[in-house]
């Protein structure tokens, strides 16, 4: 089958490949030489792979959390509505298939400091002007920001069709008993669309720990490597440095944190799913 | 299929209601504003891209911005490579696809089950760990800065093959029953019997593939070097290092990459959307 074919050769045999190198030091000049596990204790040692780590995580817990609690709610609000419903939820899911690219120049020019439309914003409103990509940390936020906006739209369709398989007698049933709106929200809707939930709680996490085209063109993982998250600090290494035998090291690491969630949602996503 | 449908419950127009419509509109709109402002300031002469504070609209929209980066780079070329790439990525996936999921569905064979989940496995692996070896590889044949390098490794994902299979699990066994009592041969019955049956499904496989392969950024940055190769986002990022670059003239770019896609989502959103559900709720 040619699926099998295209599957085992850019896919199955890289992974053995990539395992092999990470035991190599090599530039794609010189010769291999093997050199064991160094290139994992070198990473272990440096610090900065763990500064590429914590900054990774941060992005995960500034973008997840909101991308999902407001998809909930974007959801629960669009499932109870009358009017353009398939409008907004077209409207709600443009950014999802816009370019990552073209996105991350329009808010660079949003986030531009002096100009821009976010400091702009920020001032009409009252509040102090921000520095946004040219300090560290407000880099970070700027890149949250643009990641939350790129992904919100995904979580909302998927909980929304996630809340349409919930069976309507459970809230006729409510009616009769005299719940209110929240109490049904609570009582029945949030515990029903807990599997969905989950599933893509760890989808975005996982986009989150893979997010690079965003830093590459807004930040290029500064200022003061404030934005330098693992895939980019991954691909300095190979395609900069040209250093093929460490930059495997930490695919791997990021392999194996990402093979991780994975597997939390199937042992634990999996059986909690029961649609229809 | 499941489909996206509004419930059954009947919803009354209660004033709670309105105010939710309400704040969805300005939700939705503020969301989009960053395609208005993009739009915009594609349109804006030179002089007002950095004034403050910022202009909503320009004063005098002309293309001037559009006229330069047509002048500055092979923009027409690089969106001949996407269209190409993103075309050829969108028809293989459909033609693989469909084969390894009619194998998978319809034809019992030994080890078919884990190697069906071995397949789905590939979803799993994330590009980042497999970009160094496929560079390496590429590079040894002398692929690199060629169609095959941006088409080859993704003329099949294990997405394609489980949406197919799917909608392949829901074609009756007494259809292949009386296509095989009839002497159709599987690739016959294959393509003249399934194909028309499973025409959304298809285009839906084609439609993901195509713009996943349009808005992809690591893989073709790595193994695209020269402006001949360049796919269109590439071309963004190009631009976007040039040292005599205004806002406008990205920004129209920007829009050039952009608006294409926007409306071809408009047209299939509703394929598009029903397909994300199927996965989603199933994956």
């Amino acid at each position: 089958m040619p699926a099998a074919l295209i599957f085992s050769l850019f896919i199955f045999a890289p992974m053995g490949v990539a395992l092999f190198i990470s035991l190599q030091e090599w530039n794609m000049m010189a010769s291999m030489e093997f050199v064991g596990l160094s290139n994992y204790a070198e990473m272990f040692q440096s610090d900065h792979f763990w500064n590429a780590f914590r900054i990774s995580i941060l992005y995960v817990i500034g973008t997840v959390p909101v991308t999902v609690a407001l998809g909930i709610v974007l959801a629960i609000m669009l499932n109870s509505i009358v009017h353009a419903v398939s409008l907004l939820r077209i409207m709600i899911y443009l950014p999802v298939i816009t370019s990552m690219a073209a996105a991350a120049i329009v808010f660079q020019y949003i986030f531009e400091p002096t100009f821009g439309l976010a400091n702009h914003v920020l001032q009409s409103l009252g509040l102090p002007r921000l520095m946004w990509l040219n300090d560290p940390t407000q880099a970070l936020v700027a890149v949250v920001i643009v990641g939350i906006w790129k992904r919100v739209g995904y979580n909302t369709i998927i909980l929304l069709a996630g809340l349409q398989a919930i069976p309507s007698y459970y809230y006729e049933a409510a009616i009769i008993d005299g719940a209110s709106k929240m109490q049904m929200i609570r009582r029945i809707t949030i515990p029903l669309l807990s599997a969905v939930t989950f599933f893509v709680t760890v989808m975005q996490i996982i986009a989150s720990m893979r997010v690079f085209t965003s830093i590459v063109i807004m930040t290029a993982g500064g200022p003061a490597r404030g934005t330098d998250v693992l895939p980019y600090f991954l691909y300095r290494n190979a395609f900069q440095y040209f250093r093929m035998g460490y930059a495997s090291a930490i695919a791997y690491f990021l392999f194996a944190v990402i093979f991780l969630f994975t597997l939390l949602q199937f042992t634990f996503g999996e059986k909690r799913v029961h649609y229809q | 299929m499941p489909e996206l449908k509004r419930s059954a419950r009947k919803t009354q127009l209660t004033p709670a209601i309105v105010a939710v419509e309400l704040f969805l509109v300005v939700f939705v709109i503020v969301l989009n504003l960053p395609f208005f402002w993009m739009l915009s300031a594609s349109f804006k002469p030179k002089s007002e891209i950095l004034s403050y504070p910022p202009r909503l609209f320009p004063s005098e929209p002309n293309l001037d911005g559009y006229r330069y980066v047509w002048q500055m780079v092979p923009l027409a070329r690089y969106f001949y490579n996407s269209t190409v790439v993103a075309i050829a990525i969108g028809l293989s996936n459909i033609l693989f696809g469909s084969l390894a999921a009619f194998a998978f569905s319809k034809i019992r064979f030994k080890g078919s089950t884990p190697m069906f989940f071995v397949f789905l496995g590939t979803m799993m692996i994330p590009m980042e760990v497999i970009v160094i070896p496929n560079y390496i590889s590429l590079n040894f044949i002398g692929w690199l800065d060629t169609y095959r390098a941006l088409i080859v490794p993704f003329a099949v994902s294990g997405f394609s093959i489980f949406l197919l299979r799917q909608f392949y699990m829901q074609i009756p066994r007494d259809l292949d029953d009386a296509a095989e009592i009839d002497g159709c041969g599987r690739l016959r019955y294959l393509f003249t019997i399934i194909y028309p049956l499973s025409q959304p499904a298809l285009l839906t496989v084609g439609l993901y593939a195509f713009l996943a392969s349009w808005n992809s950024f690591l893989w073709p940055l790595i193994v695209t070097n020269s402006d001949r190769m360049r796919v269109i986002q590439i071309g963004l990022k190009a631009l976007q290092d040039s040292w005599m670059i205004e806002w406008n003239e990205l920004t129209a770019a920007s829009t050039m990459a952009t608006v294409p896609i926007l409306i071809l989502f408009f047209f299939v959103q509703k394929r598009f959307l029903e397909g994300i559900t199927i996965t989603g709720l199933k994956g």
